[in-house]
């Protein structure tokens, strides 16, 4: 594109850029552990790849006025929950930006995979969970997932990719230790079928009364571990999967005495105390193989039966296919008398810790403790929801609708503007900023920011990783706050007046910016404030950086600023026009050419 | 309630979410996308934040008092179900809203996108 480059007079002024610069060749990303590809989160998908949905919704337009106040204390979250923590701003965020880290944190995705409301961990406001904001806070639950029923729930997907997060010291996961969470179980494929039930207002039921109601709804007997009061809820655990599954299945659809629903969160959980000790550690670590003695099983196939109607001692190398990977939610129940010998690479004799909570009658050790068949198999794909075999027959795909049907990622879009008009305001500046910057006219770019605009910078490697010596220069200022924690150092690293700014800018290395790699989304415009992302690449010497991602606020400027400002005419970069000047203008010209360096 | 409908309670009524280049403004609008979307994974890796010059008023169209604003900037890696993991740029316009007990924050504006959107 070539457009005049003259900022009109309304654009100049105040930014807070925040610059964030990442190494281009970077494979991939070093946290303090290592982070290798996501693993297991790679299951069988019974769909093809998905494709993009499209949204297109119009934005509107705001008011914005200024004014200039003291800071409030800040509470991250919604209204109502008392308990929420709370950030204090001041004018130096030192403990402050440190929790709201720690708030910001909890700002992803999670999603409980059992229930359809949240897991004990996330408490509502108010008895009403439909009505009113919700709390968010630090859970101890895991990253769950969208409620979705036919899906592995990817906390028992838990890999690298989220071991690189833990050893950040990510304070918001606040990860137990193995032998009370279920990390170590997952990662050796060790089978745990422990559920923590929660009746939120439980507090008001007797417990003979509410163990009395969770019987006539379950067609098993149902014996709970741990039954205890905690403030208003009830909890306790049981490894029953058919329990869990009639529990989360009833869930509001059952009523008390004063004839309110009763909500019954379901989540998994970890082994109780009590039980810890009763239970023996297993590890069962299935290697692939096609044949086991004469067995053949198919990847996808996991022959209950088969495994262990064999009386003789086998050695089974079936490796869990991707799909039933981490399905340590299973619930299988080893009769002790019938129980095979199954050999893994920790060389374990028996399946030791899979108790049965009860003998079966039949000679099939291998079976939930549902009484008919039907019930038997769907809960055993609700278990498994990738399987396609059961005992020898095959299983047809799931049936995918209503809201959980096959969810795609919309189709990325480029620049968003708002408008031709502001499209055009924004090009021109950002054409404008960023020759000058690349010119290295440090003091043409003081004329850009207002003069109390604000500044950062970040990086995303540390200064000892093998990078190229130039991005060196930019890791010094990086003020990552993930990282960074030294309170002096995150004051100072906020760049404060345009003075300063520039000073700043003025050590980093010089740059060449590709304006044809630029995306900018223009996220608030009003009639005196722009707020706008750019997204692109940069060169500096022969390093090949990518992504610079600017945010820049641009507000109008008062007419006291506006005088004098840009008084240096700025060169076209309209190479088709050949402009005549003045012999005045040449000398002027010659001048700025001479001080500036540059050869035209 | 879902996770959509609680994420969605953090933007402020006619907030808007630029997600890819894809815009999503109000709150119906943002709870159908995120009800939509696969169930995801994130690591942030990089945050940094801003105080954006004094207080600015933001999608109010009466005229209440203009409100602190907090610029938030976070990057790292997300993997959507289905999909391979991408590096992502979020940034976030943060706004107070003070009662008489306390002062919330909400979003105001939220830009999202993955650093290869244009492969993905």
């Amino acid at each position: 594109m070539t457009h005049d480059i003259e900022m009109g007079s309304n654009l100049r002024n105040c930014m807070a850029a925040s610059l964030h610069i990442h190494e281009e060749n970077m494979p991939k990303m070093k946290s303090e552990g290592e982070l290798d590809k996501v693993k297991g989160l790679e299951p069988e998908e019974m769909c093809e790849d998905r494709n993009p949905l499209c949204t297109n919704l119009p934005d509107k337009s705001t008011n914005i006025k200024e004014d200039h106040e003291a800071p409030l204390p800040i509470i991250f979250g919604i209204e109502a929950y008392k308990k929420l923590p709370v950030c204090k701003v001041r004018s130096h965020q030192v403990n402050s930006l440190q929790r709201r880290a720690r708030c910001w944190g909890i700002f992803q995705r999670r999603y409980v995979s059992w229930s359809e409301t949240f897991s004990p961990g996330i408490h509502p406001s108010s008895r009403r969970e439909q009505d009113g904001d919700v709390a968010m806070r630090d859970a101890h639950v895991g990253p769950g997932v969208r409620y979705t029923p036919y899906a592995i729930p990817t906390y028992w997907r838990r890999d690298s990719f989220h071991r690189g997060d833990q050893t950040h010291g990510n304070p918001e996961r606040e990860r137990k230790p193995p032998e009370e969470g279920l990390e170590g179980n997952r990662q050796d494929g060790t089978s745990r079928s422990w559920f923590k039930v929660t009746f939120p207002f439980g507090i008001k039921y007797d417990e003979k009364w509410l163990l009395n109601l969770i019987q006539s709804q379950c067609s098993v007997p149902f014996n709970p571990i741990e039954f205890h009061y905690e403030k208003m809820q009830v909890q306790f655990f049981g490894e029953n999967a058919s329990i869990a599954f009639v529990l989360k299945k009833v869930s509001g659809k059952i009523w008390d005495e004063e004839n309110e629903r009763i909500s019954i969160f379901v989540s998994p959980s970890a082994v109780p105390h009590s039980e810890q000790k009763k239970l023996k550690s297993t590890k069962v670590k299935l290697i692939k193989k096609t044949n086991i003695k004469g067995y053949e099983v198919p990847q996808r196939a996991l022959d209950l039966q088969r495994l262990h109607s064999d009386p003789d001692p086998m050695t089974l190398d079936i490796e869990m296919g991707p799909n039933l990977r981490n399905c340590m939610a299973a619930s299988l129940h080893i009769h002790e008398e019938n129980m095979c010998k199954v050999k893994s690479e920790g060389e374990l004799d028996n399946v030791k810790g899979l108790q049965p909570e009860e003998r079966c009658s039949d000679r099939n050790p291998l079976c939930t403790t549902f009484p008919d068949k039907s019930t038997n198999i769907r809960s055993i794909l609700e278990l498994f929801p990738k399987l396609l075999h059961l005992d020898d027959h095959k299983i047809p795909p799931p049936i995918i609708f209503g809201n959980e049907a096959y969810k795609k990622l919309p189709v990325c879009k480029g620049n968003v503007f708002g408008s031709e008009t502001l499209k055009n305001i924004i090009l021109q500046f950002l054409q404008q900023y960023y020759w000058i910057y690349d010119s290295g006219d440090w003091q043409g770019l003081l004329d850009a920011y207002h003069d109390e605009a604000c500044f950062s910078l970040t990086i995303l490697f540390n200064p000892d990783d093998l990078v190229p010596s130039c991005l060196h220069k930019y890791s010094k200022g990086s003020r990552n706050m993930r990282k960074l924690k030294d309170p002096v150092l995150r004051v100072q690293l906020l760049k404060h007046t345009k003075r300063d700014i520039v000073d700043f800018l003025n050590v980093l290395p010089k740059t060449q910016h590709d304006l044809s790699s630029f995306v900018v989304d223009m996220c608030v415009q009003t009639e005196k404030m722009l707020c706008f992302s750019v997204n692109g690449v940069f060169k500096e010497g022969e390093c090949l950086l990518c992504i610079v991602n600017d945010q820049l606020f641009v507000r109008d400027a008062g007419p006291i600023e506006t005088q004098g400002a840009f008084s240096t005419p700025v060169p076209t970069l309209s190479s088709s026009s050949v402009p005549t000047i003045s012999q005045e203008q040449q000398e002027v010209a010659q001048a700025f050419s001479t001080q500036s360096g540059m050869n035209h | 309630m879902t996770m959509s409908m609680a994420l969605t309670r953090l933007y402020l009524d006619k907030a808007t979410l630029i997600w890819n280049g894809n815009v999503v403004t109000g709150l119906d609008a943002l709870a159908n996308f995120f009800e939509m979307l696969p169930s995801s994974e994130f690591q942030v890796n990089m945050l940094d934040c801003q105080p954006v010059h004094g207080k600015i008023r933001v999608f109010q169209e009466q005229a209440t008092p203009s409100q602190t604003t907090v610029l938030v900037v976070t990057s790292g890696i997300v993997k959507f179900d289905g999909n391979k993991q991408h590096y992502f740029n979020q940034n976030f316009l943060l706004s107070a809203h003070s009662t008489l007990n306390n002062t919330v924050w909400k979003i105001a504006s939220d830009c999202f996108r993955f650093q290869d959107w244009a492969s993905s």
